[in-house]
């Protein structure tokens, strides 16, 4: 249909010599790098809540404080066995996982440097907890169990602290649904400007036009298949520059492997979204300029 | 079947009690009423500002009346929607005094225009227009760019884009005034031989030659007023 509509359908309206279209192409070109750029931090936002709800959020690490005596391995081992015990016969746990030194060595290693002699240091032990669900999990009664058996551990519940990050990052998400929303808004505008200024300049084609026969269908299906052409080269050049400007950004980030915006990536579906963007463009510019050519018209003879 | 008498019995245009009025200005044309008979031939006359072309535009259906009804093909255009309106105008076939050709576009495509918008296949379209280019000489310019031919061969252009739909109303403001004496008699019998065919002709004119040749009955208008002068004599082997 589409093929149909921009190869069997004559114009004789010449809009590809139109002076609203300079304006359309850049207006358009603009939109979609804004939108872009809005749609990929909205993807990696959500993907950055995702793992922290996943990864974070579903665990808890117990911290095992070094002893005020001076205790043997074994016995450091007896407590730390006793703890990974206590979490093992708990429900909802899915995995209790003792960090190991090297894994603490190389989490001290920005602060302490990669020689330091850990061993030598009161550093905590750390248990890893993986849980089922933590968003229903009851830390406050599993910490005073614990508390009980183990009076040297102590639970660090990662959504009280990431609480505060996932509002923040769901604000931001929410601000670039709102960015989208106002940028897709503008290009509607834009594209109805511009369609009604033609329009005007046209306006005497459209009367022979209209006097021959046309209905205003055809007449707006010639707006549409210009409309789509002009929206589809436009969104190309705007998405070439947010992909340079998404590059630069990947690259820039590529020094925060680890930490909590590590997972602020665009898996293939994103990509794939963002892809396909100037067609969704090129269509939207295609059905506003029908729609709006259709409503126009209807106040012209 | 339809009789020659029947066909012209039939009201294709039917104003009662009509006014025409641009915005707040005085009427143009005040209680005009009007019965063209299917298959009737009329030249229409008055002094330049009598309002021809206003009711020439209200024929084509590009303008509605202020006052009172008209009826085009049985429907009342006071009521007709749009896409109703587009279905009667591709039965009209119109030539403008000032051509109205889509300048931009060749000679081909403006003779295709009126079959183009009614969706009809590419190659039927080749073959129609090509075929009446030919019969208006115009078949060595058909390539060529409206806004580079000659005043007479703009008017042919005109004439064709007009008839290529074989109208059942054609509606002609002036159409032999840029052509010479020739030219200008082919045409009439282009359109003495459509009226034959069925098809309704108004043509607007100020030649007396022509009007004194074919001696169709003339709808006059005068002092913002409509008249019927009867044909002197039947139209006989005029061509």
């Amino acid at each position: 249909m589409l093929n149909k509509l921009l190869h069997k359908h004559h114009s004789e309206l010449p809009l590809k010599e139109d002076k609203a279209n300079l304006f359309l192409e850049i207006s358009t070109a603009i939109s979609v790098f804004l939108f872009s750029i809005a749609l990929a931090a909205y993807f990696m936002i959500s993907t950055v809540i995702k793992t922290w709800n996943s990864n974070i959020i579903d665990g808890l690490t117990v911290q095992i404080m070094p002893s005020q005596q001076t205790i043997s391995t074994d016995e450091e081992a007896l407590r730390v066995g006793k703890v990974v015990h206590f979490f093992e016969g708990l429900d909802g746990v899915k995995k209790v996982v003792p960090v190991n030194e090297e894994k603490i060595k190389r989490l001290m290693a920005p602060w302490l440097g990669v020689n330091a002699d850990i061993d030598a240091l009161p550093i905590a032990k750390l248990i890893d907890v993986r849980l089922y669900d933590g968003k229903n999990f009851d830390f406050e009664k599993t910490a005073d169990n614990l508390k009980e058996i183990a009076p040297y551990a102590s639970i660090d519940n990662h959504g009280i602290w990431l609480k505060q990050l996932v509002k923040s990052a769901t604000s931001l998400k929410t601000l670039s649904i709102f960015v989208l929303t106002m940028v897709l808004v503008a290009s509607v505008f834009s594209i109805m400007y511009a369609v009604s200024t033609s329009l005007k300049v046209h306006q005497n084609i459209i009367e022979i036009l209209h006097i021959m026969g046309a209905t205003d269908a055809y007449i707006a299906k010639q707006y549409a298949k210009r409309g789509f052409i002009v929206g589809l080269m436009a969104s190309f050049i705007g998405m070439f520059f947010s992909m340079l400007c998404l590059r630069v950004i990947s690259h820039l980030s590529s020094g925060l492997e680890t930490g909590l915006i590590g997972s602020a990536r665009l898996d293939g579906l994103h990509w794939f979204l963002l892809l396909c963007l100037p067609f969704g463009v090129a269509v939207l510019s295609m059905l506003t300029s029908y729609l709006s050519v259709k409503h126009t018209l209807k106040e012209m003879m | 079947m339809q009789t020659h008498k029947n066909i012209l019995t039939q009201p294709i245009i039917d104003m009662q009690n009509v006014c025409i009025r641009y915005g707040v200005e005085p009427d143009v044309l005040s209680n005009i009423n009007l019965t063209l008979e299917k298959g009737s031939f009329h030249f229409l006359t008055g002094k330049s500002g009598a309002g021809k072309t206003s009711l020439l535009s209200m024929m084509y259906l590009a303008l509605k009346p202020s006052k009172g009804t008209v009826n085009v093909f049985g429907a009342n255009i006071g009521y007709a929607g749009r896409e109703e309106m587009a279905m009667m105008r591709r039965k009209i076939g119109v030539v403008f005094q000032d051509f109205r050709l889509l300048e931009h576009l060749s000679a081909y495509d403006n003779v295709a225009v009126p079959l183009r918008v009614r969706g009809m296949g590419e190659n039927e379209i080749k073959k129609r227009v090509k075929e009446l280019l030919t019969w208006v000489e115009l078949d060595k310019s058909m390539d060529k760019i409206c806004s580079t031919l000659s005043g007479g061969e703009k008017q042919r252009v005109a004439i064709a884009r007009a008839v290529i739909n074989r109208p059942e109303i054609l509606l002609a403001d002036e159409p032999t005034g840029n052509v010479d004496d020739d030219i200008a008699f082919k045409l009439m019998k282009l359109f003495v031989e459509l009226n034959k065919l069925g098809t309704t002709v108004v043509i607007a004119t100020h030649s007396t030659d022509i009007i004194a040749r074919y001696n169709y009955p003339q709808i006059h208008l005068e002092n913002k007023e409509l008249k019927i002068i009867p044909a002197l004599r039947r139209v006989r082997n005029v061509e």
